[in-house]
């Protein structure tokens, strides 16, 4: 009677060996993939979402951290890398890595312990697949922002691990299974296939500059490859299909984060919650205008005017007008020079149309225009006309269905060129720049005026809402310029259409160009704009970011030395 | 056998007033009696040589040997010593002389004059080893520690109410409360085992005495807010000038303030910085019911510009009235008593909307069944309403820009909807929405015991008692629309209901014996379980049609329903036992040992905790012959206390949950629904045990100039190992919670003084003191095998922590960088990164921004130039209370001072920054901030961003010395003269008037230094609700 009297079992919650069934299993891979939006882990979601506008973007200079000084004032550290190691939102980031790792391994670990005859080894195989595949992208997110990261897998005991040693090979090794054992169709779409582990393995031989590797498997992807649900790889025709929640899980959806509006929780941590401080302020959003574009950005997509193509040096020469310091009630006329159709999907500015919700208009949806720039951000916001589906206010900001797209189609062409192009193949690499070129090119995807400037609602003309001017690489261009050049222009292509995408910073890194880019760019933008002024970039150093403070000092075994070595420049 | 039947009377021995409630027994035995109204009494004897004891409260017993007298005249001796007071103890009583552990008995009649919702809030200050902090909002519940730490989590004492164990006893009537003891050391403490580390305050309620008694206390009073410009800010025109100054970019085109090389005021802050005759008010537009969010796109505000200024202090603090009514009835006879008492309390908070309504019923009574057995119960119910909240508004109030006003010009809210006037949101919108939220709670506590003597010298006790509550609470969410940001354009609608219950059901067995008339031998034995139950549920819904109180439920909404239920258990069972002997009333010595079970714990579930202490009353030596020193007892006692109260009930046990916000995913691409996935929830450890906390005490009692002073003292170090913590994991574990292990290790030590004086001066005047005197020294020894130190607290830090609580330091403590000045030149800056390894000496470094002390001298400034910048916890604190009577007048007042503590002002981080939110900055920014011309500054240069080097890291700038003295109470009181109130036909009138928190004096510049916190961080103000000055009209009455 005494025993039992203290007998008190967990309230709430299950164990591991009621997990170790088939539905068991398959509960924890979902545990898995929800942890790939980084949110309601315990920090902030913005921080730790796989989009990465932190990291990617304000580190790569297409977007100003944005919204007043003082507001989430640690994020600039990155903006002008003065980050240093106790600075919270590293430790923000690596320990959502590494849960996600965790669920992984949990997933590999319970799948060991089901009893024999539970599970079919087809299911069995899928289910370590997609655990491994899900287990390399979140170390592929670790390794890309800090490059000396710990490995820990289903098999490891000990959690202090040495961060000196290579994880790239592990990785692949990761997404090779994950290739090999993955089906190519899935019933849900939001699993991840054969072909997707394919795309991200070609990634992962690029950032090691593999690039006959990459070659052969992008090859592969780019000829066979197809989503879950059966569709061939594809670019979506219209451009600005590509980013919001009306089309999403289309033909061009490699690898997404699934997004889910009003899905019964009240809250928004399953949507898009990384982006909900990436809203224009004092506007029908009303939080929180961060992640706002740079000028520099902007002035990259202008364009030829007789020939379409991106001006690859120097743009930011005669840039594109803007309304700094122009009051809300003053006039202003947009910027009237050929422009790129992509920059009005990428971009907020003045005047133009920002998606259904009317013309945006400058400074009054700014909150501080003089700190953070002109421009907001306009890939992940939702629609006025839909935002009863795709949009959750229950939040203090927004959420959306917007998914977040790790890997899409254009940007497998674009790795597919820049492998192509290294490997020597320079026509092979300009066809892939030019079937990007060709969708943002096609007139229908273009950003038109309001058919009703009043009433943004009623639609939109067919008067483009700038001056588009946008055309292909004549033949031989690439090989007429050689290896050098031709690589410059699949990098800037990479820019223009992967912006606000959260990819730039670790581009500059790999193509080794981030020294010289982000010390142009301190030195033009902060001309514009307060927030930059003090914004240097060191080499051999700031490629990385320092390993957080908190995660060396516990990494301390028993013999009193840390396992984790801080990164060079930052001890 | 033959009954004889013994009468007497007693009478006090200076007056030779009659002496009611006296309790009589026949030595060696539980047979007894009590006097009744005229001092008589009555006792049946079943031997002739009996001898009897006459005991009472404050006077010294007596022995009378019955012989042959039929009428005894007794008559008993005020004592002035309080030595023979009975004091109770763990599972028993004792007298005050024959204590050797540390017991803190607290003046409950001095202590009940300060107005209070319950009586932790009154025992700040009187009692020495026992701090209290609280702070203004009603109803909240003080944190009270006894001796410092002891743990890392929860450090609340436990409450043994009438015998029941409690940890809270927030809905306890103060007028109910007959005495209160503090115990402090493991001699004291240790029979309560697992759940004594913490210390324990035992409280006994009031019981009838021998004749009907009929009182009121009643008060009433106001709380009355501070006035003016507490925080220091700027007025609207000196934010205008700050913007100029510290962000020249806007003097060309600024939204509010026009441009040109002097900032002008609008007169419209909405539409932004228009002049009066720009605005169109036809176009005004708000609809604040509104329950479409799109709706909210068409709105057009018009707010005026307060161009003198707002101060939100004001406008959400207001003079606030408390009242309380106490009725009771007692009385009894030879068999029974009672007591029954009805309290309403209604305590109105200085902040809009926070309030705390009580009402207590209570009935105690007893009942003698023939000779040998006794039973008795006590019972309160509780009923209670509160609105604690109110943190966010006082934040606000201290953000929100004075230039807005309260209200736009129809009437609805005005907020930081415009341009450049932040994101701060209107304190008195956020008050005034709450107003029909409510928070109610019910309790009920008590509890019933059988005592029956066996034998001669054997007392059998059993109770059964415990509490039932249930607590209610529902929330309704209002749209806003007056804010840059509304935070809820969705109006939604909330419930929240909890019960539970705990019991303890305790069989105890006394033996007490007096051999040969110099061993007395006591000895009690028991056995006792206690199990804790509890449940909660909640739901919530959007989209209500309308906001009517009356039509919002659970079930009228029209968005989605959420609903959650959480439920907790767990039990103990203990056995135990205390023999004490005294020899000669010099020598005494006594031991405890319990043995604890937790469900808690797995594998090792049962924990041994043992004490014993000694005393020696030098003072009853033959040779002791000092007069003036009448008694004097030396103390000591060793011993171990348990803790198990901050493991989870499920600590033992890895598990795995799922999450909809946290481990669900949309894995089918719908858009709008997810499916269940699991993850880890917490890592077990089936190996935890018991938090040891190793306790010695040695102590005196003295009593000087027969009694006009007394001294108690005691000097205590506790050693707490195997200390349950939890240590953080390294990141390569996720996210999971880490299990208790008894790791960590902690030493306390200090010194607790209680001095007691009473002093007649002339024969009219009487005068009484108390000090209490409390310090703690706090080192944390160790937290686990590789961590060094834990911190908490990041703020507005973004994940960069203000407290680090580590290894050779005291738990709490403020860390960071430690400012060095100011940078004052370009060459110094120059000169610091030639000697930088890597050429940066610093980051963020600028011209009028921190220069960061590089503490370990490498050259540069990084992580590990961080340290400790203050200590929370003060050198020492104490209390006086001085008392004066003279006639019929009595006055007494008391003060409470804490010194050597230091507070984190994180208002300075919001004031004193220009970058930090554009909300109201303070007098210091704009007129005390380094600019080119004034290097001699208090805050650095302002300028549009933040930095590492100026408000992005914690930093020595918000660290300030916290010591305070403050006149907690103060009461002058009028009692009729005896004549008169036997006119009346009553036997007791008394009126007063008293002030609470008449004045402090503090060198801490915010609102109020008395700053509560967690439990490893702490003293950080990040407006608090301030205790405000009050002042009370008060009457007693006995009939």
């Amino acid at each position: 009677c005494k025993e039992a009297f203290l007998e008190q079992p967990a309230v709430g919650s299950l164990s591991e060996d009621v997990l170790a069934t088939e539905a068991g299993v398959n509960g924890l891979l979902l545990g898995a993939y929800g942890a790939l939006d980084g949110s309601a882990i315990g920090f902030d979601p913005w921080v730790t979402t796989p989009m990465n506008w932190i990291f990617g973007d304000v580190a790569g200079a297409d977007a100003h951290k944005g919204a007043v000084g003082g507001d989430q004032s640690s994020i600039n550290g990155v903006a002008n890398f003065s980050i240093d190691a106790s600075n919270g939102i590293l430790n923000a980031k690596w320990t959502a890595g590494y849960e996600g790792i965790t669920r992984t391994n949990d997933v590999l670990k319970v799948l060991e312990q089901v009893p024999e005859g539970q599970i079919d080894g087809a299911t069995a195989q899928r289910v370590s697949a997609e655990a491994r595949f899900l287990r390399a992208h979140y170390y592929f997110e670790l390794r890309k922002i800090f490059g000396n990261i710990p490995w820990i897998d289903e098999q490891t005991t000990e959690l202090r691990q040495p961060n000196q040693e290579a994880v790239w090979p592990k990785i692949e090794e990761d997404f090779r299974y994950a290739f090999d054992n993955l089906p190519a169709l899935q019933t849900q779409l939001g699993r991840v296939n054969k072909w997707a582990a394919a795309a991200y393995l070609g990634k992962t031989y690029l950032y090691q500059s593999k690039y006959l590797e990459a070659k052969a498997i992008f090859d592969q992807v780019i000829t066979e490859g197809h989503t879950a649900d059966g569709q061939p790889y594809g670019l979506v025709d219209e451009f600005y299909k590509v980013f919001y929640a009306e089309w999403k899980n289309h033909r061009e959806s490699v690898f997404a984060v699934q997004m889910a509006v009003n899905d019964g929780t009240n809250d928004i941590t399953n949507a898009n919650n990384g982006n909900m401080l990436n809203f224009p302020f004092y506007s029908p959003f009303r939080c929180c205008g961060f992640y706002q574009p740079t000028q520099d950005l902007v002035n990259s997509f202008k364009t030829d005017a007789t020939t379409g193509l991106p001006e690859l040096t120097n743009y930011n020469q005669n840039p594109v007008k803007n309304d700094m310091r122009i009051a809300a009630d003053a006039p202003f006329t947009p910027y009237t020079g050929p422009l790129d159709p992509r920059l009005d999907w990428t971009v907020g500015r003045r005047g133009v149309p920002y998606l259904d919700w009317g013309h945006h208009p400058g400074v009054a949806w700014l909150r501080d225009q003089a700190y953070g720039g002109p421009y907001n951000s306009k890939k992940n916001i939702y629609w006025q006309a839909t935002q009863e589906q795709y949009a959750d206010q229950s939040s203090w900001a927004p959420g959306t269905a917007n998914n977040v797209m790790i890997i899409r189609f254009a940007d497998v062409l674009l790795m597919a060129a820049e492998a192509e192009a290294e490997a020597g193949s320079l026509e092979k690499a300009q066809s892939y720049v030019n079937l990007i070129r060709a969708r943002a090119a096609n007139p229908s995807g273009w950003l038109h005026a309001y058919a009703d400037a009043k009433n943004p609602l009623d639609g939109f003309s067919n008067t483009p809402a700038a001056n588009y001017r946008i055309g292909e690489y004549p033949a031989g261009t690439f090989a007429g310029w050689g290896k050098a050049r031709a690589k410059a222009a699949i990098h800037f292509e990479r820019r223009i259409e992967l912006a606000m995408e959260g990819h730039r910073f670790f581009d500059l890194v790999r193509w080794g160009d981030a020294e010289q880019t982000l010390n142009d760019f301190f030195a033009y933008e902060s001309a514009i704009t307060t927030d930059i002024s003090d914004g240097h970039f060191q080499s051999n150093k700031n490629e990385y970011f320092p390993i957080p403070q908190i995660q060396i000092d516990r990494s301390i075994d028993a013999s009193g030395n840390a396992t984790l070595i801080q990164n060079p420049g930052y001890n | 056998q033959e009954q004889i039947t013994v009468r007497g009377t007693v009478t006090d021995s200076l007056s030779g007033e009659p002496l009611t409630g006296v309790s009589v027994t026949q030595k060696g035995t539980n047979n007894g009696a009590a006097t009744d109204a005229q001092g008589k009494f009555a006792i049946q004897l079943d031997r002739p040589d009996a001898v009897l004891l006459f005991s009472s409260i404050g006077y010294k017993v007596a022995e009378y040997p019955v012989g042959s007298t039929a009428e005894l005249q007794v008559s008993l001796e005020f004592d002035a010593l309080g030595l023979e007071q009975v004091v109770v103890v763990g599972y028993g009583t004792k007298q005050k002389k024959d204590l050797m552990g540390s017991v803190a008995v607290v003046d409950v009649a001095a202590m009940q004059k300060q107005p209070a919702s319950s009586i932790t809030n009154q025992l700040q200050g009187r009692a020495a080893g026992v701090t209290v902090i609280g702070s203004g909002r009603p109803g909240e519940e003080p944190q009270v520690r006894i001796r410092g730490f002891n743990t890392f989590g929860n450090n609340a004492p436990l409450y043994v109410v009438d015998g029941v164990p409690l940890q809270s006893i927030a809905s306890l009537n103060p007028n109910d409360v007959a005495s209160m003891q503090v115990l402090k050391d493991a001699g004291a403490a240790s029979i309560y085992g697992s759940r004594a580390a913490n210390g324990v305050i035992i409280v006994t309620t009031k019981s009838g005495g021998s004749r009907i008694s009929v009182s009121y206390d009643g008060y009433y009073g106001s709380e009355r807010p501070k006035k003016g410009n507490v925080w220091d800010l700027l007025s609207p025109t000196e934010m205008a000038e700050l913007k100029w100054m510290a962000d020249p970019s806007k003097r060309s085109a600024d939204p509010q303030y026009g441009n040109g090389a002097t900032p002008r005021l609008p007169d419209y802050i909405s539409p932004a910085g228009r002049m009066e005759g720009e605005v169109d008010h036809s176009l005004y537009n708000v609809d604040p019911r509104y329950t479409d969010p799109e709706s909210l796109n068409g709105f057009y505000r018009i707010v005026k510009a307060n161009q003198a200024g707002t101060n939100w202090y004001e406008e959400i603090f207001r003079p606030a009235p408390i009242t309380s009514h106490n009725v009771s009835v007692s009385g009894g006879g030879d068999r029974s008593t009672f007591l029954f008492s009805l309290n309403h309390f209604d305590q109105q908070g200085t902040l809009i909307n926070t309030y705390v309504k009580r009402q207590t019923l209570r009935a105690n009574s007893q009942f003698k069944i023939g000779d040998r057995v006794r039973v008795g119960e006590n019972m309160a119910v509780s009923i209670s309403n509160q609105m604690g909240g109110g943190g966010n508004a006082i934040m606000m109030a201290f953000r929100q820009q004075p230039i807005i006003p309260v209200r736009d010009i129809m009437g609805n809210y005005a907020g930081s909807f415009g341009s450049d006037l932040g994101n701060a949101l209107n304190p008195v919108a956020i008050q005034e929405r709450t107003k029909n939220n409510r928070n109610k709670g019910n309790r009920l506590l008590g509890s019933m015991h059988l005592e029956a003597d066996i034998l001669s010298n054997f007392t059998f006790r059993t109770q059964f008692g415990g509490e039932l509550y249930a607590g209610y609470s529902h929330q309704f969410g209002y749209p806003e629309y007056e804010n840059s940001a509304n935070e809820n354009t969705v109006n939604s609608y909330s419930e929240q209901s909890s019960y539970g219950y705990n019991w303890t059901w305790t069989n105890t067995l006394r033996y007490e014996a007096t051999i040969a008339d110099i061993h007395q031998l006591t000895a009690v034995a028991g056995v006792e379980s206690y199990k804790n139950e509890g449940r909660n549920l909640s739901g919530s819904t959007q989209g209500y049609f309308s906001f009517d109180p009356d039509f919002t439920t659970l079930s009228t909404g029209s968005g989605t329903q959420t609903n959650a239920s959480s439920r907790w258990a767990d039990a103990l069972f203990s056995t135990f036992a205390r023999v004490d002997y005294n020899l000669m009333q010099r020598y005494l010595v006594g031991a405890t040992i319990r043995r604890d079970g937790s469900s808690r714990f797995l594998n090792y579930q049962y924990g041994w905790f043992p004490a014993a202490s000694a005393a020696w009353r030098i003072s009853e030596e033959p040779f002791w012959d000092i007069a003036w020193m009448s008694d004097f007892k030396l103390r000591g006692s060793y011993g171990v206390m348990g803790n198990q109260m901050n493991v989870a009930p499920d600590n033992a046990f890895t598990t795995f949950t799922g999450n909809r916000y946290a481990s669900f995913y949309d894995i089918n691409g719908s858009g709008n629904g997810i499916e269940m996935g699991f993850q880890r929830g917490r890592v077990g450890n089936p190996d935890a045990k018991w938090e040891r906390n190793i306790n010695a005490n040695i102590g005196f009692d003295a009593v000087f100039f027969g009694g006009k002073l007394d001294v108690t003292a005691d000097y205590y170090r506790k050693d707490v190992v195997d200390l349950l913590y939890n240590p953080q994991l390294p990141g390569t574990a996720g996210t999971a919670t880490s299990p208790f292990v008894n790791i960590a290790q902690m030493t306390n030590q200090g010194i607790d003084l209680a001095v007691n004086t009473s002093l007649p001066i002339g024969d009219q005047v009487k005068f009484n003191g108390q000090l209490t005197f409390t310090t703690y020294r706090n080192e944390i020894v160790k937290v686990s095998d590789d961590a060094q130190y834990f911190e908490q607290d990041s703020r507005r830090f973004s994940g960069a922590y203000i407290v680090r609580n580590g290894v050779g330091t005291s738990i709490g403590q403020f860390y960071g960088y430690q400012i060095d000045g100011f940078w004052n030149t370009q060459e110094e800056i120059t000169a610091a990164n030639a000697g930088a390894p890597g050429g940066t000496y610093q980051a963020g470094m600028g011209l009028g921004r921190f220069r960061y002390a590089d503490r370990n001298n490498d050259g540069l400034v990084n992580a590990s130039d961080r340290t400790f910048l203050g200590n929370p916890s003060p050198d020492f604190s104490y209390g006086l209370n001085l008392a004066v009577e003279y006639r019929q007048f009595d006055f007494s007042m008391f003060l409470f001072g804490v010194s050597g503590n230091d507070v984190w002002n994180q208002l300075k981080w919001w004031h004193d920054f220009y970058p930090t939110f554009g909300g109201a900055k303070s007098r210091t920014a704009l007129h005390d901030s380094w600019t080119p011309t004034r290097h001699q500054a208090t805050a650095p240069i302002q300028e549009v961003n933040a930095t590492f080097s100026t408000s992005q890291v914690p930093n020595s700038y918000y660290v300030e010395n916290g010591s305070y003295l403050r006149a907690k109470n103060a009461q002058l009181g009028y009692t009729l003269p005896d004549r008169a109130c036997s006119r009346l036909g009553i036997r007791n009138l008394r009126l007063y008037v008293a002030g609470t928190n008449l004045f402090t004096i503090t060198g801490y510049s915010g609102t109020d230094p008395e700053i509560p916190g967690g439990n490893t961080s702490f003293g950080i103000d990040e407006g608090i609700y301030p205790a405000q000055r009050q002042y009370l009209l008060g009457l007693t009455f006995t009939y």
